[in-house]
């Protein structure tokens, strides 16, 4: 049987596109593991619903296994989640507004949930999390350089990185990395020859955008949401 | 010219003049500090005065932050219960003893101190917490130093010294799957760094008693480790003298750590 | 028959090894006494430890702690082995039974016992003299630490500055220890052999709480710093907080691995 993983972030309250993935993940073959990386919230629109469906799935639903985001560190820093800090860089680059909106848009109820959630996973020998291994706010790109990439997938020791943050969907290799290192202490000198096996960080899109990753074949397919849905027009005329 | 780099001094006065001392005998007058003047040690006041009197351009180390913050180190970087409440009585004994316009000096030391070329902090760039161990993953290490914009980077916090080049390196990036729709392949080259870790002054962990600190010459780019032996009696006895917990004295005469440090180095305080 | 054995022998020399090995031995009942021993002119005795004979009923679970008056019926009186063990740093003058100190004698009649046969280390030939030293001058230290539990790594920081020097010159140390996930170690060290022993015991205590069995520490040695060592044990030591947390971390991690 296929393994499949469906990973998803930035859904931000919109349980609608949340409705329309689960729709085409009943479609789509094989063995699915659901991923939610962080940004479930967001100052826009209100996330009760949303939040409620991801702790109780329907019985059809696929179980969303969920992680927290930058949106949901900052509602966790401005409910006083983490100690004495608030959500003071949202503050200055946003306005009280945006603060104010995300705090209304999340019931308090949630809130334990939320803090209950995992940086990240590690499945199989990939990291999963919503920024990178070093912050949950950082944006891992295309552009990012390959040694920060290399040191984010170092420091989960995994050979795969899911990250959200960016909210660009790509897969990019690493291969056939290597480095002399030289060592002298007083102890003596000690050289080593470090190389790097073929190691790869996907942006997994965010919103609409999401990604099916094939375990077996370690290859990724990025979708939108409810494109198993979409109707075919058929011969020349319009829908 | 050659130039000296110190860390890690621990308020040992003895140590600090013994190598103070062996820099002055090299004509050497250009010397960093990489912080941690205090921390254990029976004499910070001392320590910082003297670092001051010669104007020494010091960064802040990872007990200095404690000391003014009015923090203990993170407490998950204690391997044990007993290093755990070694180092809380030490702290708190030199947070009561060091003056007002000592604390103001540690509150304002620099996080980092750049050079041209060279970077100088104490833990690595990301935190005066994070140890960059002589054997850490190689990558990992030369992104230290390439995120820092730097080609050489000083640093202290292990108290063991090493110097380590990173060179010759390369790494193939190929672009397997995007939106929009992109596949593309190159070979980046890596540049050569160095890393150098001046080891300490005050509290050796390389298993013998010997202050040590590096002297780098930045026309030659060479880098030599020096050792410098001092009375550590005369330390043993100011711990005594000053009320700190006389096993100090014993491990620092037997070339151990006042406190053992935690075994996962790796650890980066998330405080 | 009854055998009633008598040995004795200097702090360390490997009495209680030597016992357990005979009782592991011998078919019949066994039935264990240990006596605290004299102290001499700058030869301090050790308190009768309950070391030795938790260790050694750890090992033999059927073992007769005969410290205990009554404790031994009629019937385990046929074909019991018994040996009673005291320290005793000097080599008696006599062989045999002859060469027994007479207070312990006066002793042993208060339990009822009176011994076939002595041995002492380092006269005897079928007791190993491989540990003996030449002891002048010792003082010894004792602690009580039932029900006190401690901090792993903590342990092994101390453990190794006591048998190097830290807080004086130690002779020999022995220990019966608690940890958090209820192991029960014995640490032993003379400063004759290379190395510190360990060995876990069979018992294992509950999750929950302080374990009352016998935990004890004992130190002989010369400027033993009684204060310091008191002082950096009582900084190993888990509090109640602490323990707790310990134990329902260990407790839920149990529960998990039963769930798989």
């Amino acid at each position: 049987m296929i393994e499949r993983w469906a990973l998803v972030s930035g859904l931000k309250g919109d349980l609608d596109t949340y409705e329309l993935i689960q729709k085409d993940l009943k479609k789509t073959p094989g063995n699915i593991t659901l991923f939610v990386l962080g940004d479930m919230i967001g100052p826009e629109k209100n996330c009760n619903r949303l939040l409620h469906r991801l702790i109780n799935p329907k019985s059809n639903d696929l179980q969303p296994w969920c992680i927290y985001g930058w949106w949901e560190e900052q509602i966790l820093l401005e409910s006083g989640y983490r100690g004495d800090q608030r959500a003071e860089a949202l503050r200055i680059n946003k306005g009280e507004e945006v603060v104010k909106s995300l705090t209304n848009a999340v019931d308090k109820s949630f809130l334990d949930w939320i803090a209950a959630l995992q940086f990240g996973f590690v499945e199989l020998d990939c990291g999963l999390i919503h920024g990178s291994s070093k912050d949950v706010g950082e944006n891992l790109t295309l552009d990012t350089p390959p040694l920060t990439l290399l040191d984010r997938l170092t420091r989960l020791q995994v050979n795969r990185l899911f990250t959200a943050r960016s909210k660009q969907q790509f897969h990019l290799e690493l291969t056939e990395g290597i480095v002399n290192s030289e060592v002298e202490d007083l102890n003596g000198n000690r050289k080593k020859e470090q190389k790097v096996p073929q190691k790869a960080v996907i942006g997994i899109g965010a919103g609409k955008n999401y990604t099916l990753y094939d375990v077996g074949t370690d290859n990724t397919q990025f979708v939108q949401a409810g494109y198993k849905t979409e109707k075919r027009i058929k011969g020349f005329g319009r829908l | 010219m050659n130039q000296a780099v110190i860390s890690c001094l621990h308020a040992n006065l003895p140590a600090v003049e013994a190598v103070l001392k062996d820099i002055e005998l090299q004509g050497i007058t250009n010397i960093t500090c990489l912080g941690d003047l205090v921390g254990y040690g029976p004499q910070p006041n001392e320590v910082i005065e003297l670092i001051r009197d010669k104007e020494i351009p010091t960064c802040q180390g990872c007990w200095d932050e404690d000391v003014v913050d009015g923090l203990d180190a993170c407490d998950c970087s204690y391997p044990s219960q007993l290093a755990e409440k070694r180092g809380h009585f030490a702290h708190q004994w030199t947070t009561d003893k060091l003056t007002t316009e000592n604390k103001d000096y540690l509150a304002n030391l620099p996080y980092s101190i750049r050079k041209d070329k060279c970077l100088f902090v104490h833990g690595s760039p990301n935190s005066q917490h994070e140890y960059l161990l002589p054997d850490m993953d190689a990558f990992a290490a030369l992104e230290r130093v390439e995120n820092a914009r730097a080609e050489i980077l000083f640093c202290g916090h292990t108290h063991q010294p090493y110097i380590r080049e990173l060179a010759d390196g390369s790494i193939a990036v190929k672009i397997k799957n995007a939106v929009p729709k992109d596949t593309q392949e190159k070979e980046i080259q890596l540049p050569m760094r160095r890393i150098v870790n001046a080891g300490s002054v005050g509290e050796p962990r390389h298993g013998g008693t010997k202050a040590t600190y590096v002297v780098y010459n930045d026309v030659t780019n060479e880098v030599k480790i020096r050792e410098v032996e001092y009375d550590i009696e005369l330390t043993c006895k100011a711990i005594i003298d000053a009320g700190l917990p006389p096993i100090f004295a014993w491990r620092l005469k037997n070339g151990f750590e006042f406190a053992e440090q935690a075994e996962d180095a790796s650890h980066v305080c998330e405080r | 028959m009854s055998q009633v054995c008598l040995i004795s022998g200097s702090p360390g020399c490997g009495k209680t090894n030597w016992i357990l090995n005979t009782f592991k031995n011998y078919s019949g009942n066994c039935g264990y006494l240990r006596l605290g021993g004299y102290s001499e002119i700058n030869l301090e005795q050790a308190i009768n430890s309950k070391i030795d004979f938790a260790f050694l009923k750890d090992q033999i679970p059927n073992l007769l702690d005969l410290s205990i008056s009554n404790s031994i019926s009629e019937k385990d009186k046929e074909n019991i082995l018994i040996i009673i063990e005291f320290p005793q740093f000097f080599t008696p003058k006599s062989q045999g039974i002859n060469g027994v100190d007479l207070r312990i004698i006066n002793e042993l009649e208060k339990y009822n016992l009176q011994p076939n046969r002595y041995l002492h280390f380092g006269r005897d030939p079928e007791l190993s003299i491989k540990d003996t030293l030449d002891f002048r001058e010792i003082e010894s230290i004792s602690l009580d630490l039932q029900k006190h539990i401690w901090d792993p790594a903590s342990l092994n920081t101390f453990w190794f500055e006591l048998v190097n020097g830290a807080y004086g010159d130690v002779y020999r140390a022995k220990a019966l220890m608690n940890l958090p996930d209820g192991r029960y170690i014995l640490f032993n060290w003379i400063v004759s052999q290379q190395g510190s022993q360990y060995q876990t015991l069979n018992q294992v205590a509950p999750l929950n709480g302080r374990p009352e069995r016998c935990s004890e520490i004992v130190i002989q040695g010369k400027n033993l710093n009684f204060e310091s060592i008191k002082a950096t044990i009582h900084n190993c030591l888990l509090n109640d907080a602490v323990l707790d947390h310990h134990q329902t971390s260990l407790r839920n991690s149990q529960l998990q691995t039963a769930r798989r």
